[in-house]
């Protein structure tokens, strides 16, 4: 028996575990793989295999019962993820429904989350701007969080080694605010884009700009690509299904199977995370307990290393139910400020509006991103009344539409024969940066637990002045810009959403550079137990502006490469 | 979809077992295909007659001929929520008495009387009188039905296999393409 125990004790033991499959955590898998290091990656949800498991991914719009539609049922059931806009017919599979797990919104929050192998890689918008020190650098000008232990120059190579392998379309703009990279061919912005671009510069000089937004889709046909399995990009705008070109970065169709074929990857599905193990007389990490998901029985693997990468606040619930007499608020958690500090990313307010110009002119074929507006408030000196500020997004479109008015014979040849083209509409809409602050947490809950067994997670996050300030900048700024370059029946619009539909929530595991303030010292080490690293969402000192995931994918290679160096010492 | 082939199944499962009961028209059962809604055959007959007013067959088919009137019940069914069911069922039931207060019953009024009453139908304005709730209800019923007519027959298989076809790659993007040099087919219906 104790011969047995030990055997067995051995195969659940490896040289590095990661908790997470997402983005995050398929990076830092990907590059401990090819660096040699024999890796188990544990993922709570099913398994998810490229193409294979895409059961959407080339069905035509006939094909789906409701259209695309979600049935009130299902609304009804799941108030939370129903509000996302990508939780639709075609990819409803991908989320995690309400019941599944339930936590407390001590305020409202909408928790979007996506439980399979690749997680939420699968949906994300796939816009990948790098950040500069203008962000980096937030914290200690501004006077708020702590200041980041990094800068630019820390993460710009890791940035460079990220973009290469994911694949990132983009021009070089040159801007200060949003660092060029490692870009295949960007893609073009349309006539009533580049009327708008040309129209900031006339107006504002080189303080405001629009460019085409950098996303991570492959735009041209290179080896390392081709070395991947994953082939251009088709336009198809079906992202959210699945691509089976791989023409966008997802966990499941590059760093995922790109780990597997190292022969270094151990893959476990179905493994809920309960807590990372410390042991008290080693003073270290040594393994993971899970719940196997379908058994519900607990098992426990181990490991010098371990990378957690469960997303922003799964990795915030894992440490503090990770407790042990060292630590008994939670793993790490020397200062009490584990779970605090928690921010996200502002999207309430949205400018839309026409212009009738350029008439003679449409779009045609598709891509797979849009105009993106670099932040301009408060860059070079703090000039509003509120900190910070905001990028946004910028589109124009103009399609046919076809006539609906009245019935029969005149109705149907109308609808078979859309000629009628309306004006451009044009859209805007807020990604603003929200203040850390030690009010904005999450906690366990002393009672309520998940179908697991696990406390549920509560919620506590909301809007601040600085974020209203900001909301009606926005919308004066945007409309100004607007009118100034033509366009007309301009609206603006606060649609209330609470906190987290924007899916960026982070912090709670903060960086920063002295232990009293802060949990992950500048390699992402939590400083009390340095052979544990967190580098998604939870490590976020501050949000700045732009969509985070490029960036925890460069954390997290960083990290990885950090780990390896630190066990050759 | 699913459903629906079942349902073929089973249609012709029972057709077989007793073919008499399932295939008379004119009893009113009502249907099990739609489990939040109470509608009879022929409530289903006239919504497919209503349809085929709204989308006719011609050179290119109808909504009737492919099926719409399955597809609206679906997404009522489905898609709607209960207070909405309620005033679809309930502007449906009152329908063939708004069609005989026209003058007749709606399957013998002439192409142009279904057409004017439809488009009247659908500007009819409720309030809290019984009358006005009908009215409300009827309004209602047709401007859901035309929605999803048209819905379901632009989104249908024919049409976007035979007619328009939809293709799942769109092409490269060209942000400034001149309208004048689109060739633009005319579909005749």
């Amino acid at each position: 028996m104790a011969n047995l125990n030990i055997q067995s004790k051995e195969q659940r033991t490896y040289e590095a575990i990661v908790i997470g499959s997402g983005i995050s955590g398929s990076w830092a898998a990907k590059e401990l793989c090819d660096l040699g290091v024999k890796t188990l990656m544990l993922e709570r949800g099913r398994n998810v295999e490229h193409i294979k498991d895409y059961p959407t991914t080339n069905m035509l719009p006939y094909e789906f019962e409701h259209r695309g539609q979600i049935p009130q049922k299902i609304k009804d059931e799941n108030p939370v993820v129903s509000k996302c806009y990508a939780f639709r017919e075609d990819a409803m599979h991908f989320f995690v429904k309400d019941a599944e797990h339930p936590y407390v919104q001590d305020k409202p929050f909408d928790w979007i989350r996506g439980y399979q192998v690749g997680g939420k890689s699968l949906l994300w918008a796939r816009q990948v701007q790098r950040w500069s020190d203008f962000d980096f650098e937030g914290p200690a000008r501004d006077g708020f969080a702590v200041d980041w232990p990094i800068r630019y120059k820390d993460i710009a190579s890791w940035y460079s080694h990220v973009e290469k392998f994911a694949g990132v379309s983009g021009n070089r703009d040159g801007i200060d605010t949003l660092p060029d990279g490692e870009f295949l061919p960007g893609y073009d912005l349309n006539i009533v884009e580049k009327h708008f671009q040309e129209q900031l510069k006339k107006t504002y000089g080189n303080d405001r700009h629009l460019i085409s937004a950098r996303c991570a889709h492959i735009h041209e046909a290179r080896p390392e690509f081709a070395a991947q399995g994953r082939a251009f990009c088709q336009n198809r705008n079906l992202c959210q299904r699945g691509c089976p070109f791989g023409g966008y970065f997802s966990s499941n169709s590059s760093t995922i199977p790109w780990a597997l074929k190292t022969g270094n990857l151990t893959l476990r599905p179905d493994a809920v995370v309960h807590s990372i193990i410390y042991d008290e007389q080693a003073g270290k990490a040594t393994g993971v307990r899970i719940i196997d998901a379908h058994t519900k029985e607990m098992e426990e693997f181990y490991a010098p290393v371990i990378f957690l990468n469960a997303a922003a606040l799964n990795s915030n619930l894992i440490l503090m139910n990770s407790t042990s007499n060292r630590f008994p608020n939670g793993l790490g958690n020397d200062n009490g400020l584990l779970g605090k500090y928690v921010a996200f990313h502002n999207y309430r307010a949205q400018v839309s509006g026409q212009y009738e110009g350029h008439l003679e002119y449409t779009t045609s074929g598709g891509r797979p991103t849009s105009g993106y507006f670099p932040r301009f408030r408060n860059v070079y000196k703090q000039e509003t009344d509120f900190l910070r500020g905001y990028a946004a997004g910028f589109s124009a479109s103009r399609g046919v539409r076809p006539n609906t008015e009245g019935i029969g014979m005149d109705l149907k040849n109308n609808l078979l024969n859309p000629d009628q083209y309306g004006p451009w509409y044009v859209g805007s809409h807020m990604m603003g940066e929200t203040i850390p602050k030690e009010s904005n947490y999450v906690a366990l809950d002393p009672n309520l637990k998940d179908p697991y067994g696990m406390p549920q997670l509560i919620i506590n996050v909301d809007y601040d002045d600085n974020d209203e300030k900001m909301i009606k900048d926005y919308q004066e700024q945007m409309s100004e810009m607007f009118e100034k370059a033509g366009f007309t029946n301009i609206r603006v619009n606060d649609d209330h959403r609470v906190p987290g539909l924007d899916i960026h929530e982070m912090g709670g595991v903060r960086m920063g550079k002295d232990p009293k303030t802060s949990l992950l010292n500048a390699n992402h080490q939590l400083h009390a137990v340095p052979n544990v690293y967190v580098t998604d969402g939870a490590s976020m000192t501050s949000t700045s502006t732009q969509n985070p995931s490029l960036t925890y994918m460069a954390f997290a290679a960083r990290a990885a490469h950090h780990a390896v160096a630190e066990s050759k010492k | 979809m699913n459903r629906r082939i079942a349902l073929r199944h089973l249609a012709l499962i029972s057709g077989g077992l007793a073919f008499i009961p399932s295939c008379d028209f004119s009893s009113d059962d009502i249907l099990t295909a739609y489990e939040n809604l109470k509608i009879t055959q022929s409530q289903k007959q006239l919504l497919g007659d209503i349809s085929n007013v709204i989308i006719p067959a011609g050179e290119i088919k109808g909504a009737l001929d492919i099926e719409v009137p399955d597809f609206i019940l679906v997404m009522v069914d489905d898609c709607l929520d209960t207070d909405q069911q309620q005033l679809f069922t309930n502007g449906l039931a009152a329908f063939p008495d708004f069609a005989k207060s026209a003058g007749s019953n709606f399957q013998k009024l002439s192409t142009k009387e279904k057409d004017a009453l439809i488009l009247a139908g659908q500007k009819l304005e409720g309030d809290d009188t019984s009358a006005g709730e009908q009215n409300k209800a009827i309004s209602f019923f047709l401007n859901t039905t035309k929605r999803f007519t048209v819905q379901g027959y632009m989104a249908s298989e024919y049409i976007q296999s035979e007619v328009i076809p939809y293709s799942l790659i769109p092409g490269a993007y060209n942000g400034s393409v001149l309208i004048s040099d689109i060739q633009k087919p005319r579909i005749n219906g």
